[in-house]
């Protein structure tokens, strides 16, 4: 997993960003910037527009005004596909797609004329603890975490040089998250920058060395993790995630 | 013409025969009537209504059809075949409401109905044939008597497969939403990332057909065929004409369901090669509506519509 470092003062910057659909206001006034470095996290109650900012990143969605830039330049110039390659996702969900998990991980080389040979498949099975002889499976005998695992290294296929995960161990058992979890810190380790949305905060705690909270479509606060969990105690944090319904 | 086909009607209906007909026919539909009330289906009024409607219309088209049959000029039957597309398109819109299905269906359903019907109907240019479509024996020219009835199986068939294509193709991209955005995130193009749920719909519409193809002659025996051979054609000369005929309703329906999912599955997407997230939301919201709590919003909303004209003129006066 090489990423060659190129000269850009920030990975990701929004500058006064909002989304709204059908008259719902998503997300307001966002100014933040992502750097290059290490797992940032995206946390807050649910409907605070967690999934709908990892989206506008990658062009999935595009905001109703403001910019988005990617390496200094804005998306909205950028070829969606292009950036797509560069930008990996994984959703909350595997979404994999019928057929063996090899032709999973071929979907993305194949649109950009990326080979790949069976040992250098096993190596990417490998980075997400998947033994080789998972490639000829169907994807219909897998369980939940094999099956994100795979949705996993299906994206890592395309070498992206960002990974952007939607909640991905939310419906989880332990071992599958902490396989994963321990994915992710290696290829932070290797130069891919992770931007993960989390609901869990004890896996903010593990993962993120940075986080960015969201609430009701505001960012509330974008610190380093360990600065947030010494600013608020446990009561605050919780009071923090609930949304205006309480929950 | 019109004066004679009145006359027509009149004479027919002046025989005792034509009021016996009805009159069994009557008793029948009081049967069916009857088990309606019994199995409380409340389909009553709509036997009553449907039988009404289609009666008067049969018999109008009947007696229209001897005009229809005796066209012989070419923009005209291209005229009848444009108006029989037209109403294709405006039956498939009504019974699949979803945006902009009309204008969709008609370009699709004429383009290949005319496209193929042209093919048929000039098939005669080729040296030493007579052409698919037989030709008037005296004046050598096209007439309604082919190719209007070829024209409206056709036609409907074209309706038909490009609707059950495009309900088929709507409910997929509803349920794949997931696979398809995961598809577009891995850098896929819209029209790639929905290749499979097209490839299905085509399956879904066509498949029925291809079946009846393969089981002619033991299960399904073709009334124009079956027309042919009463009518003193030779039973191999009858079975290829039959043959000829299916192929053509296929490549119709075919092509009108390839244009129709094309069109149609361009707005669920922006050029940004992201889902039309508003679009998606407004088919979805359709799909849970039933088309009679549809046209009861259209209709509430049309009267509104009215009211509030009346209103703002009433302020002005």
């Amino acid at each position: 997993m090489n990423t060659t470092k190129e000269s850009f003062s920030n990975l990701f910057s929004l500058e006064d960003v909002y989304f709204d659909i059908e008259g719902k206001v998503i997300l307001s006034k966002i100014n933040v910037a992502i750097d290059n470095t290490g797992i940032t996290g995206i946390i807050g109650p649910s409907g605070s527009g967690k999934s709908t900012f990892l989206r506008l990143l990658n062009k999935l969605i595009s905001p109703t005004q403001g910019i988005v830039k990617f390496k200094d330049s804005d998306i909205a110039e950028m070829k969606s596909q292009e950036l797509r390659k560069e930008i990996g996702m994984v959703l909350q969900r595997p979404f994999l797609f019928k057929g063996t998990v090899k032709s999973n991980l071929l979907y993305g080389p194949k649109i950009w004329n990326i080979d790949y040979i069976d040992p250098e498949l096993v190596n990417l099975l490998d980075t997400v603890s998947l033994e080789a002889d998972f490639l000829e499976r169907d994807i219909e005998g897998l369980s939940g975490g094999e099956q994100q695992r795979v949705s996993l290294a299906r994206s890592l296929a395309n070498q992206p040089i960002v990974l952007l995960l939607d909640e991905p161990t939310t419906a989880l058992d332990i071992v599958s998250e902490e396989i994963i979890e321990n994915t992710l810190k290696q290829l932070a380790s290797e130069g891919i920058k992770i931007i993960i949305v989390t609901h869990s905060l004890e896996q903010t705690k593990r993962l993120t060395e940075q986080l960015l909270f969201l609430k009701e479509g505001l960012l509330i606060e974008k610190t380093t993790t360990k600065d947030f969990f010494k600013q608020y105690n446990d009561q605050e944090i919780r009071s923090f995630f609930k949304n205006k319904e309480g929950k | 013409m019109v004066s004679q086909t009145l006359i027509d009607i009149w004479n027919s209906l002046r025989q005792a025969n034509i009021w016996i007909r009805i009159a069994l026919a009557f008793i029948l539909l009081l049967v069916l009537i009857s088990l309606s009330f019994w199995q409380k289906t409340k389909l009553e009024s709509k036997l009553i209504w449907s039988f009404l409607r289609g009666t008067i219309q049969i018999v109008l088209f009947g007696s229209i059809l001897s005009l229809i049959f005796g066209i012989r000029k070419l923009w005209m039957l291209y005229l009848i075949l444009f108006l029989m597309c037209l109403f294709a398109a405006f039956t498939n819109a009504r019974s699949y409401p979803y945006p902009r299905l009309f204008l969709i269906g008609f370009i699709a359903i004429t383009s290949s109905s005319i496209v193929i019907m042209t093919l048929v109907m000039f098939s005669y240019i080729f040296p030493g044939f007579e052409g698919i479509i037989p030709l008037d024996p005296d004046t050598l020219e096209l007439t309604g008597e082919y190719v209007i009835p070829i024209g409206s199986m056709v036609i409907s068939f074209a309706m038909r497969v490009s609707g059950i294509a495009i309900e088929r193709v709507k409910s997929d991209i509803i349920k794949s939403k997931g696979n398809i955005e995961a598809a577009l995130a891995l850098g896929d193009s819209p029209y790639r990332a929905i290749q499979n749920i097209l490839r299905e719909s085509y399956r879904a519409g066509l498949t029925p057909t291809i079946n009846r193809v393969a089981s002619l002659g033991i299960v399904t025996i073709p009334g124009l065929m079956a027309g042919m051979i009463i009518g003193g054609v030779p039973p191999v000369e009858a079975a290829i004409y039959q043959i000829v005929i299916f192929l053509m309703l296929l490549s119709a329906s075919f092509i009108t369901s390839i244009i129709t999912n094309i069109l149609f599955t361009k707005q669920f997407f922006t050029k940004k090669q992201q889902f039309d997230i508003e679009f998606l939301n407004k088919i979805a919201k359709l799909d849970n509506q039933t088309t009679g709590a549809l046209l009861k919003e259209r209709w509430k909303k049309w009267r509104e519509k009215i009211k509030r004209k009346k209103k703002s003129v009433e302020t002005t006066d």
